[in-house]
């Protein structure tokens, strides 16, 4: 780990104030944070979401987001007072040397222009290349970042290369002007495991070349573990702690920060399928399915799932896990093959379906957000399948609705007359399996559901789920890519590629090798709480052989695979 | 010189100084701006331009100061959750409010309030306006004042129900077809075209030719000119919803289209469509009162503001103002209603101002 001088001092945040307009006051959100970032050093700055981490990445270009206000405190970049600047001169420093690299690369490329196209307007415009010039950089960036044709994939439409590599590119376009500092914003959030480890692989590669300072904002200890030279732990706007990442992992001094590394803890013991000749409680057999008119996205998948397991469906984006919930919801139906429930089969189409064969199939979603109805009080959230299904009316119905809050740990008279965007993202998403509960079901499919959460939150989550399991005898058909997830909760495990199912069998079994390649794969791309694991990795495998270029047989580079789920 | 020009000049001035002293810049700059115009204009135009001047800008005072006044009011009067919205409309909102408020008022108590009959003749044609006749009176001898009055009831009353009558047919078949989808979304969009590809204003005299000219014909007529524009946004909104995981979620339990649509999508979709309703009753309002002053809307002696301009618009080569008043009573609810509807525009768009 490289020491730093006080003298190569690039940007200094000093009692930094900012304060947020609500409800017609201002609210403090940054409340008092230092920050001190030498030249050629990546700070890492980590916290749930509120904690005000993407606001100090806005705050460290001078830029204050649109209903906030910076009160308070002085940010001095190269010797220059951000705060008191006039906005002609913090505008001339964006983009030239300070550059910003959001989360989600597919919606802050403009798609009526080409990639290069964006990648040369800040050099043009800030007139230190010319367009040619520019577009040569652009070119020898994305061979560094060991794009595939670098000659020609910067003259494609945004839509035309996959989610990696668009992240890629537009680190490359944050580079175009040699920044002394760049911002990244959660880039790899969005992607998937296997797509994270080559874009995490080029910045970082990247950032040491050309001695670029970075502030790396994410809400992934792991991740952050690679790429930081320092961490800074923020909670609710503001400083738990700061250390050099090595000491940070070592032994972190504050409770928050010991919190935050043993989220990972929780486990539970595996069960085991019944013996006593018990039928699945849902059994897919030998499904196909494709979307009007377009290619198959389900091959053949067939699986079982028994009563009170947990089956994890694991895969990539676009691998066909949500297409089978929707197949077995019905909302799909299959063009072959059947779906059995305890047996007997279901009707493929859900309007053909009656309510007792529709009450078995509830689904929990990964944006509790669109989930639930943003102007309907939660007690009729809640009480309508109750209502619905079981006819409930008046005082019992009431009554059912405070137990099922109970249930998911909600104060019932606190909550019973709230809407959906008083709560918070965990909250939500407890009314979220509340509802399902409420339809008094045997089998749950929950997808995804909490890649949205941070990680103390979805921890909650998932132990809820886990008591009603023992509870209620519920089974969960559980789609996640985070196989984090999948250690802890998961009975059996199931794993998707290209809408095949590839391997398939107890959990225990499942992390032990001998492994398929493809889940091989999977396993070996999660991130882990060691500073080295990314580098003993890439040297394992060697540089060429991560991320999309790994997996052979997958879609051709031109695909548009990856990022489809933005997951914060 | 005098007393008013020196009253005049010397207000501006102090004014300004006491604004500069304050440090409103904003205020200072218009005040002392108006200042030198006036230097200007007095010179050019004399006394009677700045008297002009002084009393549209008293008249701007005034009815700022009622249309904040209201505002504080009506903040009072509400719920909380209704008075803290109310409490972000700007005064052009409020100022809306008023008018609208009022115009209802002369609406609903009309007879009560109108000196005369609306077919009551009392004076001679065109007699001039007395301490009787507050506006004189019209070209068969009957009260101006009381015509507009009832004019309120009439047209207004009619455009209300118009548009009310283009919502019900256009949500419905919108959200219908939002929730329905398939062959009977293209079926519904492709009669709104059909509806939408015939001048409205033709087709409008057409109808009224044919069927004759009785106020439930006009509604009916206008409704359907109508709707078909407020299907399209009710659709485009209710698009956005149906595809939300809630939607799914209902859908899956098996709830039926009607509980979709009036549970889930109508409370999410209110906004632009109250904004919608404004705006389009502005149209209907124009559309109606263009009929009347062409003679095909609601037939004499009732009293409407479109027919009035036209009845006396003969006095305006003579120089009077009369065929003015009913025009004008148009375009002051006209634009009021925009002004709200701005304002909920402004607010169901989310947009925030720096």
């Amino acid at each position: 780990m490289t020491t730093f001088s006080d003298k190569d001092i690039l940007l200094e945040i000093k009692d930094l104030e900012i304060q947020g307009y609500s409800d017609e006051t201002w609210i403090d959100i940054i409340k008092g944070v230092d920050l001190t970032l030498h030249r050629g050093e990546v700070l890492g700055l980590i916290g749930e979401s509120g904690a005000g981490k993407s606001t100090i990445g806005a705050a460290a270009m001078g830029y204050a987001r649109d209903g906030t206000r910076i009160s308070n405190g002085s940010i001095e970049f190269d010797g220059m007072e951000l705060t008191t600047a006039t906005e002609g001169e913090r505008r001339a420093l964006r983009g030239s040397r300070i550059a910003y690299v959001a989360q989600s690369a597919a919606a802050s490329f403009n798609p009526a222009h080409k990639i290069i196209d964006q990648h040369t307007e800040a050099p043009v415009q800030y007139r230190i290349q010319k367009r040619l010039e520019a577009q040569e950089d652009a070119m020898e960036l994305y061979e560094r970042l060991r794009l595939p044709n670098p000659d020609e994939i910067g003259f494609r439409y945004p839509h035309q290369v996959s989610g990696g590599q668009l992240q890629r590119a537009m680190t490359a376009m944050a580079m175009a002007c040699r920044p002394d500092l760049i911002i990244f914003d959660e880039p790899t959030t969005a992607l998937d495991v296997t797509t994270q480890i080559e874009v995490l692989a080029a910045i970082r590669d990247i950032v040491d070349q050309f001695d670029t300072a970075a502030i790396y904002i994410t809400h992934d200890l792991a991740v952050v573990a690679q790429m930081a030279d320092t961490i800074k732990v923020l909670l609710k706007g503001e400083e738990v702690e700061q250390a050099s990442t090595v000491e940070m992992l070592k032994n972190p001094k504050e409770e928050y920060t010991k919190s935050l590394w043993a989220v990972r803890s929780f486990k539970r013991d595996q069960k085991s399928r019944p013996t006593d000749g018990t039928p699945p409680i849902i059994s897919v057999k030998n499904i196909d399915a494709a979307y009007t008119g377009g290619e198959k996205v389900l091959d053949d998948v067939s699986f079982d799932i028994y009563p009170g397991m947990t089956v994890a469906v694991v895969g990539e984006s676009g691998s066909g896990k949500s297409t089978t919930a929707r197949c077995i919801t019905g909302l799909l139906p299959p063009m072959a093959g059947e779906i059995q429930f305890k047996g007997e089969t279901l009707p493929p189409k859900y309007t053909d379906r009656n309510k007792d064969q529709l009450r078995q199939a509830q689904m929990i979603y990964q944006m509790a957000d669109t989930a639930l109805n943003p102007k309907v009080q939660i007690h009729e959230i809640i009480g309508r399948p109750a209502q619905f299904y079981s006819g409930l009316k008046g005082q019992a119905l009431k009554q059912r609705v405070d137990e099922l809050l109970d249930l998911i740990e909600l104060e019932p008279s606190q909550y019973y007359h709230r809407y959906p965007p008083e709560l918070s993202g965990g909250q939500k998403q407890r009314i979220g399996i509340a509802r399902a509960l409420a339809a008094e079901p045997e089998f749950i499919i929950c997808d995804e559901v909490t890649s949205a959460l941070d990680q103390l939150v979805a921890e909650g989550i998932l132990r809820l789920l886990d008591r009603l399991q023992q509870e209620l005898n519920l089974a969960y058909m559980f789609i996640t890519h985070d196989l984090a997830t999948v250690r802890s909760i998961a009975d059996e495990v199931v794993v998707m590629q290209q809408g095949k199912v590839v391997e398939q069998g107890a959990k225990d079994k499942m992390f032990k090798p001998p492994h398929h390649p493809y889940t091989d794969l999977l396993l070996s791309s999660v991130p882990e709480m060691d500073p080295n694991w990314l580098t003993d990795l890439l040297e394992e495998r060697g540089v060429e052989n991560v991320g999309e270029s790994a997996d052979v047989n997958q879609e051709p580079p031109d695909g548009t695979a990856g990022d489809t789920k933005p997951a914060s | 010189m005098g007393i008013f020009v020196l009253g005049y000049y010397g207000f501006l001035i102090i004014a300004s100084v006491i604004l500069a002293y304050v440090g409103w810049r904003k205020w200072f700059l218009m005040v002392f701006a108006l200042t030198l115009v006036s230097f200007v204009l007095g010179i050019v135009g004399g006394a009677p331009a700045l008297r002009f001047v002084a009393i549209f800008a008293i008249v701007l005072a005034v009815a700022a100061m009622v249309s904040f006044a209201f505002k504080e009011f009506l903040v009072q009067i509400v719920r909380p959750n209704i008075a803290k919205e109310l409490r972000t409309a700007p005064l052009t909102a409020s100022f809306g409010m008023f008018v609208i408020f009022t115009y209802a008022i002369g609406g609903i108590f009309a007879p009560l309030i109108a000196p005369y009959g609306q077919a009551e003749v009392i004076a001679g044609a065109f007699a001039p306006a007395d301490s009787d006749m507050l506006l004189g009176a019209d070209q068969l001898g009957r009260d101006v004042f009381s015509r507009i009055i009832y004019g309120a009831r009439n047209t207004v009353g009619l455009a209300l129900i118009a548009t009310i009558g283009a919502f019900v047919l256009g949500a419905l078949a919108g959200l219908l077809a939002a929730v329905k989808g398939g062959w009977f979304d293209t079926f519904m969009g492709r009669v709104a075209d059909v509806i939408m590809s015939i001048p409205s204003l033709i087709f409008a005299l057409l109808m009224l030719s044919i069927l004759g000219t009785s106020s439930w014909v006009i509604v009916v007529v206008v409704a359907i000119i109508y709707s078909p524009r407020v299907f399209r946004l009710t659709r485009a909104v209710a698009g956005n919803i149906v595809v939300m995981d809630y939607i799914e979620a209902a859908k899956l339990r098996g709830e039926g289209d009607w509980y979709l649509i009036r549970r889930e999508i109508l409370p999410n979709s209110t906004a632009p469509l109250i904004a919608e309703f404004g705006l389009e009753f502005c149209f209907v309002f124009l559309l109606i009162a263009g009929l009347s002053f062409l003679g095909l809307g609601l037939q004499p002696p009732i009293a409407d503001w479109g027919s009035m301009v036209r009845e006396n618009a003969t006095l305006i080569s003579f120089g009077d103002i009369t065929p003015l008043i009913p025009a004008a009573a148009i375009a002051l609810l006209t634009v009021s209603v925009n002004f709200v509807v701005d304002w909920m525009l402004h607010r169901s768009s989310g947009l925030k101002e720096n």
